[in-house]
């Protein structure tokens, strides 16, 4: 009850509560995902809604425990998924698992409100090769089709060619943020005047210059990637190339590549893609390999996967 | 079918003569016209909007795609794509202190470009700027770690520093007439700003085949 001066109660901005028909259609979102998952033979597991608050990032939302120790809300499943495998799984591949759930997050790490988003997502640990890639790709893509959301697209990049590039240029962590941004918004006018200013005439300034490049279907890939390959300034912008070129070929779903697709989560070391769908103003969902996380939890082993916005896939089912 | 919005104000006119030059025009006449919403064939329409908008109605897929300052689109923070640079609308972002102050001629000192911790520290206080760009001037002088008071203001921005409301603002500057005609000199450029086009992040993936040709075609 409101108080003199006191202002009714209600969800804090960034969280909302979800009523009747809402509810109902996130649940059924929720429970068609988890059948396309169970059918692929991967097992749930459920982590805890707090961890130490080292497994997290600083968009954690973090407390003081009454011992002193720093914990945090779940701001991340992958992470806490990867803890699970290096630690009570450690030594069984491969392992397929699903989770589903709320992370709760910072707007800008270390400041601004926080927000809450349901997810679903799927992690394959243990598999390196590109037929691991291809089994998470055409998994999110039959999970939009479950959904209803045929004309829903993939846009697949690689870390592992954009940090090969940064590296071949000597960018600075600086530059190389400065690049990824402009990369990342398709930000040509601004890409090119950082190379002209801070990049040696060269292979790896003409390589990086094609990263703001539009996304190409998945049949024009072959022809894409040939042509980056020509300009590939070292033998790791090769090698991501041609990798991506094998999970492309093995991989079933709506792809588009795109080599500026930089955007992910900040352990990514791979293949990063995000899924978009008519009707939702921002990605529905998202992932990407990150062969060196676990290695973090001691159990160091390659892993992939992605994860589904809840929130933004739930009121694009049809009722 | 694209939406695009078009903000009120000086960039509308050579935004949409290069519209135009793209094929698309709008069926009415925007200057006497009060629709908010023109169709332009049947292809695209326009949504006319306050420029600082421009980019929450693209961010959120209201609008396809838009045109605004770089100043707005970097201010709103909003997560866009911007491919193309117009070239038009030229302007600077700058601080400017009254003339002969002392902070006016510190900068001077340091050069436009710079601004050492010290701007400002026989105040005795964190230096006092008008602003209507908060995040930006917040940004600029904390990564020159000179501690800064902003003062949020939304027109005539100028007048805060002429008052002794503040002792510096931080404003666009075209041609420098008003700052010249207030007493005021300009200090540090922060931001070099021109019209740019910004795209929906979604809208750039699933409505690649309608954008990609408009985008060559403005660009």
């Amino acid at each position: 009850m409101p108080a003199d001066g006191q202002q009714p109660a209600a969800p804090l901005p960034g969280t909302q509560d979800l009523l009747f028909e809402a509810a109902r259609r996130l649940r059924r979102c929720e429970a068609a995902l988890c059948r396309v998952f169970e059918a692929a033979h991967y097992a749930e597991v459920i982590p805890p809604a707090i961890e130490s608050a080292d497994v997290f990032g600083p968009e954690a939302f973090r407390a003081l425990d009454r011992g002193g120790r720093l914990i945090a809300l779940r701001a991340d499943f992958t992470a806490q998924v990867a803890r699970i495998a290096a630690t009570r799984l450690s030594g069984m591949s491969p392992l397929r698992l699903y989770y589903r759930g709320s992370v709760v997050r910072r707007i800008a790490p270390d400041s601004g409100p926080v927000y809450e988003r349901l997810q679903a997502g799927c992690e394959l640990v243990g598999a390196a090769g590109p037929e691991a890639d291809a089994e998470i790709l055409s998994l999110a893509s039959a999970a939009m089709s479950a959904l209803g959301l045929r004309s829903a697209r993939i846009s697949l990049g690689t870390m592992g060619y954009f940090a090969a590039l940064v590296q071949a240029a000597g960018a600075s962590e600086r530059l190389a943020r400065a690049l990824s941004d402009a990369v990342d918004r398709k930000d040509l006018p601004m890409l090119r005047s950082l190379c002209e200013r801070e990049v040696a005439d060269g292979p790896a300034r003409k390589a990086i210059l094609m990263l703001a490049q539009p996304p190409r279907p998945q049949t024009q890939a072959a022809q894409l990637l040939a042509q980056a390959e020509s300009l590939a300034p070292s033998e790791e912008a090769r090698a991501a190339l041609q990798r991506i070129g094998a999970t492309l070929r093995l991989a079933r779903g709506d792809l588009e590549i795109d080599l500026g697709e930089v955007r992910g989560l900040g352990y990514y070391t791979g293949i990063v893609f995000n899924l978009y769908a008519p009707g939702s103003p921002r990605p529905v969902g998202g992932g990407g390999r990150y062969d060196s996380l676990l290695g973090r939890f001691g159990d160091p082993r390659p892993a992939v996967g992605f994860s589904l916005d809840l929130d933004a896939l739930a009121p694009l089912l049809e009722t | 079918m694209l939406t695009v919005a078009l903000p009120k104000g000086r960039l509308q006119r050579p935004a949409l003569e290069r519209f135009a030059r793209a094929g698309i025009t709008p069926e009415e006449d925007l200057a006497s016209t009060r629709r908010l919403i023109v169709p332009a064939g049947a292809s695209a329409r326009f949504v006319i909007l306050k420029d600082s908008d421009v980019p929450l109605y693209v961010e959120r897929g209201t609008a396809d795609l838009g045109v605004c300052g770089l100043d707005q689109v970097l201010e709103s923070a909003a997560d866009l794509l911007a491919p193309v640079d117009f070239g038009f609308g030229n302007c600077r972002l700058c601080l400017a202190a009254p003339r002969g102050s002392k902070v006016a001629e510190e900068a001077a000192q340091d050069g436009l470009a710079a601004a050492r911790p010290s701007l400002g520290v026989e105040l005795g206080r964190s230096l006092r700027v008008a602003t209507k760009y908060p995040r930006l001037s917040a940004r600029w002088f904390g990564q020159r770690g000179v501690p800064v008071d902003l003062v949020h203001l939304s027109g005539s921005v100028e007048l805060a520093a002429v008052c002794g409301l503040t002792d510096a603002i931080v404003d666009l500057v075209e041609t420098g007439r008003t700052l010249e005609e207030n007493g005021l000199v300009i200090a540090a450029e922060l931001l070099a700003v021109s019209a740019r086009l910004v795209v929906n992040r979604a809208a750039y993936r699933l409505k690649v085949e309608e954008l990609l040709p408009l985008l060559e075609a403005l660009g």
